[in-house]
């Protein structure tokens, strides 16, 4: 019974993992590709501020992070207070402050493989584009989404297997609630702790053998278009 | 029939433009000038994508430069950039399609070049279904340029667009250009670096340094001219010259041009009987006399009035320009460039006004630059 109870709470951290892993890279999608867009071909001035910015996630202590964003999503703050107006609920704590804090926390892996995909293609193609009758966003579509494929695939690819691992900021600001905000990561950890070995094996094995497909099928493509442009 | 009018004033990286002309909206027009003078930067401005310039372009009564009313993609230019881009992850025939697609509009009243006439002329037949990505140089450049006409512009601009080429399709597709040029009355505008090029299909020429305009007027004025001769240098100072085809010896090959009563042996058979042909001579490649030589050393003897002398400071050379004779009463002057030594030049004791008898062997005469009108 004991056994049964913690493989389908297993079971619900890898939903929650995946859920999570899934509706950040929506988001990214949304946000960090106009971004990459932006440090590609139209700042200039601002440029090296705005990449210091989206690239901090990358060289701070996930704690750091996790920190300040508790400060922000906490029900006194003003963040917190928005969303509490908004939903009714607190941010902190909550499946949606995960998803806020992944993003943050992802946001570099999705716009620099991309910004560098757009920065291949240079401003010549879209130059081209437009001077052939394409408007900006039939070119975007069109020209640009296809060119930068291989880009898209990988800032994709990394921010999911990412997001997948994260474990400090969740911690911090999901809780590790059961049912909630209780992600792989953390599941593993609460096995470590309870000496439950065989339990965590099987978890730690699993993201091992996911985590490693995904870099492969990411190497393995790359590699392939690689060789297919020369 | 209106110009394209342009201005451009301001710094751009370390350029300083000030640049104003009204380009003819007819022919072929050569942009020419050093590397860095501004010459692909005015391109840039008349495809909309300069916006840190004073900017005034004026075509066909538009107001061109009000870029939210014309953003690039409304321009009524074909521009073929210094670096052709296709869209590699599309077919050749898609590269075409895409224009086609975007530009319906303009194509109701001037369907008259269709994509088939574009593919038979530059021979794109065997590459439509091929990717982009996997195109040589030189199809690559046919592919874009096809592309670039398809879109049925008001006026046609290419910024080098032979410079990746080998010696042979260049030709094939300056004569192309020519002919498009004239069929479809679609002015171009021309970026190059090559006097053959400028020569063989140039009508008028604008010449642009450090970017200022220096000079502007007909192709065959302007290489004469000391403008267009400081721009080049004086090694490749050349001068054209267009006579009238009166005789083709297919035996020997050649072909007899008559300069105004004057005759002019050329190598090769250009033209058809009575076309107009340009030839270009390069003035190292002159000698001059005072008196006729009777064992004649070269084809042509040709006869002229020495117009001006310019002795060149800590140089060994001189160049002179000499008016050649008109036998045939007509008003029309041509003028060459001819490049001796100093010691030659006073050696023959050869004075302004003075009668001067040229010598200019066939073999010199550029044999890429012909072209007949």
């Amino acid at each position: 019974m004991d056994i049964y109870h913690h493989l389908t709470s297993d079971f619900i951290a890898i939903l929650i993992t995946l859920k999570l892993a899934i509706v950040t890279c929506f988001f990214l999608a949304l946000i960090g590709t106009p971004l990459a867009y932006f440090l590609a071909f139209k700042s200039k001035k601002t440029k090296p501020f705005i990449e210091a910015i989206v690239t901090l996630p990358l060289v701070l202590p996930p704690t750091v992070i996790g920190f300040y964003l508790i400060i922000f999503f906490s029900p006194e703050a003003v963040l917190g207070k928005i969303f509490i107006i908004l939903t009714g609920e607190q941010l902190i704590f909550s499946f949606y402050g995960l998803v806020l804090a992944s993003i943050i926390y992802s946001l570099p892996f999705w716009v620099q493989p991309l910004q560098a995909s757009f920065e291949k293609i240079g401003r010549d193609t879209i130059r081209t584009s437009y001077s052939l009758g394409a408007g900006p966003l039939d070119t975007f579509f069109n020209v640009i989404i296809p060119l930068c494929k291989r880009g898209f695939f990988t800032s994709l690819i990394i921010s999911f297997a990412h997001t997948l691992g994260e474990f400090g900021i969740v911690l911090m600001v999901g809780g590790g609630i059961h049912g909630k905000t209780k992600v792989i990561a953390i599941s593993i950890y609460d096995h470590v702790e309870q000496l439950s070995f065989g339990k965590a094996h099987i978890l730690a094995g699993g993201m091992l053998i996911l985590s490693f497909i995904i870099l492969l099928t990411l190497f393995y493509f790359n590699k392939r278009t690689v060789v297919r442009v020369k | 029939m209106s110009n394209l009018s342009v201005l451009l004033n301001g710094k751009i990286g370390n350029l300083f433009l000030n640049f104003e002309h009204n380009f003819k909206n007819d022919g072929i027009t050569i942009l020419y000038g050093p590397n860095g003078s501004g010459k692909t930067t005015i391109f840039s401005a008349l495809g909309g994508f300069i916006n840190n310039l004073e900017t005034r372009i004026l075509f066909n009564g538009n107001e061109l430069h009000d870029i939210d009313k014309y953003p690039p993609n409304k321009r009524p230019f074909g521009i073929m950039f210094q670096n052709p881009i296709l869209f590699e992850h599309l077919s050749v025939e898609e590269n075409l399609d895409f224009v086609l697609k975007r530009n319906q509009l303009n194509t109701q009243n001037k369907s008259l070049i269709s994509k088939e006439y574009l593919i038979n002329q530059l021979e794109l037949n065997s590459l439509l279904k091929r990717s982009a990505e996997n195109l040589s140089g030189g199809e690559k450049l046919r592919v874009v340029l096809a592309r670039t006409i398809l879109k049925h512009p008001n006026y046609l601009l290419l910024d080098e667009p032979m410079s990746d080429l080998d010696i042979k399709y260049k030709a094939k597709l300056l004569v192309f250009l020519k002919d498009f040029n004239k069929k479809f009355k679609i002015p171009i505008l021309y970026i190059t670096h090559s006097i053959e090029e400028i020569s063989q299909i140039g009508d008028q020429i604008v010449l642009i340094k450090d970017g200022k305009k220096i000079d502007s007027g007909s192709v065959s004025n302007i290489l004469n001219r000391s403008s267009f001769v400081d721009l080049t240098g004086k090694f490749e100072s050349s001068s054209i010259l267009e006579g009238i085809v009166s005789r083709h010896d297919k035996n020997l090959h050649i072909t007899t041009l008559d300069l105004n009563g004057q005759k002019l042996i050329v190598p090769g058979l250009p033209g058809k009987l009575n076309d107009i042909v340009r030839v270009r001579i390069r003035s190292r490649d002159i000698l001059l006399s005072s008196s006729r030589i009777k064992t004649q050393i070269t084809e042509n003897e040709l006869q002229g009035l020495i117009s001006s002398i310019e002795i060149e400071k800590n140089s060994a050379f001189s160049e002179l320009v000499i008016v050649l004779k008109n036998f045939n009463n007509n008003r029309k002057k041509q003028k060459l460039r001819a490049r001796i030594t100093t010691y030659n030049l006073k050696n023959k004791k050869l004075l302004i006004h003075d009668n001067v008898f040229i010598y200019v062997s066939s073999v010199s005469i550029d044999r890429q630059a012909y072209q007949s009108k």
